[in-house]
Formats: C-alpha cells, structure tokens, sequence
C-alpha cells in the first residue's frame, strides 16, 4: 500500500511530463521566451514531484509508513499556507492583467503554475522549520 | 515542549530508524522529535514512552 502511493506521485509526474512534452510538440517553433519559463517552472514542480515521490519511496523500503502524522501534518499546513499565497497571487494577476502583453491562457496558466510553485515553497519551508502546535 | 527520546534512545541502544519501524512513523519524524520541531499526538507519545518501558512525563517534558 505505501509503495502504491509512492508509485502514484511518480506515475502524476511522468502524466504532466508527457502532456508538457505534446504542448512542445504542437507548438514547435512558435517557442517565447514565456513559454521557455513556464517549460522551466514545470520541470522544477516535477522535480520536486519525484522529490517527494522518492522520499516516501525509501521510507516503504525502510519499512516505515510513506506517510505518518508529521507528514499529514506538514501537508495541511502547506494547503493553508498555500491558500493564503494563492489568494494574493490572484489578486496580483487581476492587477497586471491589463498593464502586461499576455493572452488569457497565458495568465490562467501562469496562475496554476504559481499555485503549485507556492505550494512546493511552503511544503520545503515547513519541512525544514517543522510544525510546532504553536 | 521538551523530551528525553535522544537519551532514551542511546540507553535502549536504538537507533532512529528502529525507534521509527518500532511506532510506526517515518524517521524523519523522530529527528523532528528530537530537536525538538515537532510535538507528537498522544498516542505517539504513548507508543514511545512503551517502547522504552517508561511513562509518558519520563520522556516528554511540558
């Protein structure tokens, strides 16, 4: 069962990068530097994907649950935290909206790519500062 | 909150790992513990202070 959902995150990342890689495909040689940095922020939201997906790997290796009450712990806080942080992101997006050159999809997408950064962000923060019931 | 696990733990001859396959956490989550970063469930703490054969105030500290 731990190896499942360990398999699972691996299975998620290989899906984005597939679908990453068909948007490549379709929209070779109309390539902006925009789509060049989102391609980036991509890469690194599956980089840490497989982080994750790696960790809770050699944790059902070990023999320990991939997930415990630390981990469950330090996922809701991310959520929140991740919340507030997307909140103002798309405030901020409804802000520049008309003073920058980009298209709809273009915004949107940079909004779905901001939350999931945001969410990576808080997931390491908390990670490394722990989560004490303050 | 404070705990004592580090010390238990050297004198049970345990290490993190053992200690985590023991409660059936991750290890991280007891070196988490030992700096004192995070502050476990109740049943946790139980699970621990049975471990090493003590009662929960022995362990943890408040």
């Amino acid at each position: 069962m731990d190896m499942k959902k360990a398999i699972v995150v691996f299975v998620v990342a290989a899906l984005v990068l597939a679908t990453t890689g068909l948007w490549i495909l379709s929209s070779y040689g109309k390539f902006k530097l925009f789509d060049l940095a989102t391609f980036g922020i991509i890469i690194c939201v599956v980089g840490f994907a497989v982080f994750v997906g790696y960790k809770r790997l050699t944790s059902a290796r070990r023999g320990e649950p991939a997930e415990d009450e630390l981990s469950k712990k330090v996922l809701q806080k991310t959520a929140a935290w991740s919340y507030y942080v997307s909140l103002y992101m798309w405030v901020g997006i409804l802000f520049i909206k008309d003073r920058v050159n980009l298209d709809t999809e273009e915004l949107i997408g940079t909004g779905i790519l901001g939350m999931a950064v945001s969410f990576a962000v808080c997931w390491l923060i908390l990670n490394f500062r722990g989560v004490r019931n303050e | 909150m404070n705990n004592r696990i580090k010390e238990y733990r050297a004198r049970y001859n345990l290490t993190q790992e053992d200690l985590a396959r023991k409660v059936n956490v991750r290890r991280e989550t007891i070196v988490f513990l030992e700096k004192n970063k995070y502050n476990p469930s109740l049943k946790l703490a139980y699970d621990i202070a049975r471990v090493f054969e003590s009662q929960i105030e022995d362990i943890f500290i408040f």
